[in-house]
């Protein structure tokens, strides 16, 4: 069997709920009292001129700026991919020209064209690959809440086997009013049984070969549609074993808990039996849930192995304190017991 | 005339989404593409939309638009010769 690269993630940078660009939610994370909440955006006349700016909707202003960041981190490297995620794609723009169609009872022709050029899934990583001048790989995973995983799938495949070095993965979704009252009516958030909605701008630089800016390792990605509790089993082996990593050296296990009572009961039923002996780790008290909230955790356990410690407030059980030295993070997210994967990161030389 | 043309500036001030972009920074005479505003096709899409939307002209061929569009000027005098609404 042929040799198989090593990936690294070079870079990270995140518009979401917590302030924007930095990681200043792991000592000062800010907390919300209410079920919808939108990102805190920078200010983007330091990021584009107003012409430049004026046709972009939120959703690729935050893509744009991300990718900006990170694309930094390969240095005069080419940049051989960009892969994004996204659940609901460019949202905003679909439902201002669905709601002139349907309640304005405006004509076809009539319509924007702005709006509706803008309102495709693919429209984000399309304006990132003109943006960053990237004529390589360019694809779009929308498949609800396995869409991070799809997308950071792809790209590990590639890393691994040598077809590309350096990648940019991306996660982006945004909570429009009427898309979160359409959730609030069919129960799925705005009650006091959910957690809160956030919103996904994630941006992140993985590449074959490490900087000095490397925040960890991307050691293996496993996903699976309705998996019962032995193939669970199976497929964390399965990442274990590919990663010549033993359960032994695992420090700690994120997961998607978010406050929704129902999804939160099916992870209460599966983690003891499967984790036993590991702390677990939450991230959506932080960033809210969304289609690719994901993309978040894999960022949240990616900055704990940069630098070396765990903050008390990402501990379920709420009594651990700040954890120093990390090793190895693996991150299991499910959605009603359907889509499960697992990711593992381990800090750089681990 | 004055009032249709402040008018008009203030509509594709709008239309265009022009942050900071004043109608009084837009001169009458001032070319829309290219030089001046910085227009580009997907706008002139956008002001023919905004010609039918507002004034009920529809430009059937887009070529005319060459034409009308050349200035704010030049696109008020052809809306007050030919507007239905």
């Amino acid at each position: 069997m042929s040799k198989v690269n090593d990936i690294y993630i070079l870079a990270a940078k995140q518009i979401s709920v917590q302030p924007p660009l930095t990681d200043e939610w792991m000592d000062a994370p800010v907390s919300y009292g209410k079920p919808y909440v939108r990102s805190i955006d920078p200010d983007y006349k330091l990021y584009f001129e107003p012409n430049a700016a004026r046709r972009l909707g939120k959703i690729l202003k935050r893509a744009l700026v991300t990718s900006r960041q990170v694309t930094a981190a390969i240095g005069d490297a080419k940049l051989d991919a960009i892969v994004t995620a996204t659940g609901l794609g460019c949202i905003e723009n679909t439902e201002l020209f669905l709601d002139t169609l349907a309640r304005k009872g405006e004509m076809e022709a009539m319509l924007k064209p702005t709006h509706f050029m803008h309102s495709t899934h693919n429209t984000i990583g399309s304006l990132i690959a003109i943006d960053v001048r990237c004529h390589g790989y360019n694809s779009t995973y929308a498949h609800k809440a396995t869409s991070f995983e799809c997308a950071l799938t792809d790209v590990f495949v590639q890393l691994e086997s040598n077809r590309i070095q350096t990648a940019l993965v991306g996660a982006h979704d945004e909570m429009t009013p009427t898309h979160f009252t359409m959730l609030k009516r069919t129960g799925y958030l705005g009650h006091a049984v959910n957690g809160f909605s956030g919103e996904v701008a994630l941006s992140m630089m993985l590449a074959t070969t490490p900087k000095e800016s490397t925040l960890c390792r991307l050691r293996g990605v496993e996903v699976e549609y309705c998996p019962n509790d032995e193939a669970l089993r199976q497929m964390l082996n399965r990442l274990l074993q590919r990663a010549q990593c033993s359960w032994e050296e695992i420090d700690n296990v994120m997961v998607g808990v978010s406050g929704q009572q129902a999804n939160d009961q099916i992870y209460a039923g599966i983690c003891p039996a499967l984790f036993p002996g590991k702390k677990l780790l939450r991230y959506k008290h932080l960033f809210g849930e969304s289609y690719t909230a994901s993309g978040l955790g894999i960022y949240a356990a990616a900055v704990c192995l940069s630098q070396q410690r765990i903050p008390a407030h990402l501990f379920v059980d709420r009594e651990s304190g700040e954890q120093r030295g990390v090793k190895h993070i693996l991150l299991y997210n499910q959605l009603e017991g359907k889509n499960h994967s697992f990711i593992l990161l381990s800090a750089c030389g681990k | 005339m004055e009032e249709l043309i402040l008018q008009l500036k203030q509509e594709i001030i709008n239309v265009l989404n022009l942050e900071d972009v004043a109608p009084g920074d837009i001169a009458d005479d001032a070319p829309l593409f290219g030089e001046g505003l910085g227009l580009d096709s997907i706008d002139a899409l956008e002001l023919i939309v905004l010609m039918e939307k507002l004034y009920g002209i529809k430009l059937k061929d887009p070529a005319q638009g060459r034409e009308i569009f050349k200035s704010i000027r030049v696109m008020a005098t052809y809306i007050h010769a030919n507007r239905t609404k």
